[in-house]
């Protein structure tokens, strides 16, 4: 297992940029390389603080203890980080230019402290409209326990 | 109190405004060390000074996910204390949000639902900017449940 290292990260996204999937080379049905990692509280507070999430549920372990939850969770829209974190620099969700045009997501079983996180991710379909370059991929989380934690669907324009 | 009752408790037509939210750099900095989201979109001015297939932008943009975390703070900041659980946010993205616009989420419970075994809630979700704009929308699913699934 991989503790997530956030302050390791490779921030400059023009590394490997040569080494990613363009829009003609992003195979629908194709999985992409991925590495679970495994979230601190410490990972999950600094989450939440850093997209604004106030809510005791995140970071107090009393608090969290005393609600329906049992103990701390991590924000549900999580996913946006484990996207990052479990992909590779040459993935083509870094590829500059890379524009979301939206996404749906469902939600099952919370993270918690120490869950170690498995990501599928695929690209569904690529398709042009309006002259420009979509992919439509897919990511499903599930933890430790084989359990779904999130699934989702989104659409982005592509890199030209 | 059980699923059941907290599903009596709210009702159609109950409208959350999520808080303001106004775009700066930093804002942006702390969304992409928060997401590890570093597409320089989000950074780099040179940078989107170029055309982007047909598209162009006039600066540096907000991360669309940032968006998406807003508004996903305005569903369960009201839902956690009513004892509902998130369970599904589909949005669309229509206009970039640009350093110095805020913009605010509102969402309405659009309809409830009682299912075979669930008790659902419907909303509508709309982000506004400072002019009025609608810059997102989307709807979301919420569930009123027992059991936390996967609780231990």
């Amino acid at each position: 297992m991989t503790i997530l290292d956030l302050d390791n990260f490779e921030t400059d996204f023009w590394k490997d940029v040569d080494k990613r999937a363009t829009w003609d080379q992003i195979i629908p049905g194709e999985l992409r390389d991925t590495t679970p990692v495994t979230l601190t509280q410490e990972v999950i507070a600094r989450y939440a603080k850093g997209v604004g999430e106030d809510n005791p549920l995140y970071f107090d372990e009393e608090y969290a203890k005393s609600t329906i939850y049992g103990g701390i969770i991590a924000p549900p829209s999580i996913h946006i980080l484990l996207m990052f974190a479990c992909t590779t620099t040459e993935d083509w969700m870094r590829s500059p230019g890379t524009i979301n045009a939206g996404q749906n997501w469902s939600y099952h079983v919370p993270i918690r402290p120490g869950d170690t996180i498995t990501m599928r991710g695929t690209a569904l379909d690529r398709f042009i409209r309006k002259d420009r370059l979509f992919a439509v991929h897919e990511n499903t989380f599930t933890n430790q326990h084989g359990e779904v934690v999130c699934t989702g669907r989104g659409q982005t324009i592509r890199p030209a | 109190m059980t699923a059941e009752e907290q599903f009596n408790k709210v009702n159609e037509g109950d409208v959350i405004t999520g808080r303001p939210f106004t775009v700066t750099r930093e804002t942006i900095q702390a969304f992409a060390d928060a997401s590890l989201d570093y597409n320089p979109l989000h950074f780099d001015d040179n940078y989107m000074k170029n055309k982007f297939g047909k598209t162009s932008f006039e600066g540096v943009i907000m991360h669309g996910m940032q968006n998406f975390a807003l508004i996903t703070r305005t569903l369960t900041d009201w839902l956690i204390p009513r004892g509902g659980f998130h369970r599904r946010l589909e949005t669309r993205w229509l206009k970039p949000v640009q350093l110095g616009h805020t913009i605010t989420p509102v969402v309405t419970l659009q309809s409830k639902k009682r299912t075979e075994k669930g008790y659902w809630l419907l909303f509508d979700v709309e982000v506004n900017n400072q002019d009025g704009m609608l810059v997102a929308m989307g709807n979301a699913m919420a569930e009123f449940i027992d059991v936390i699934p996967g609780k231990r």
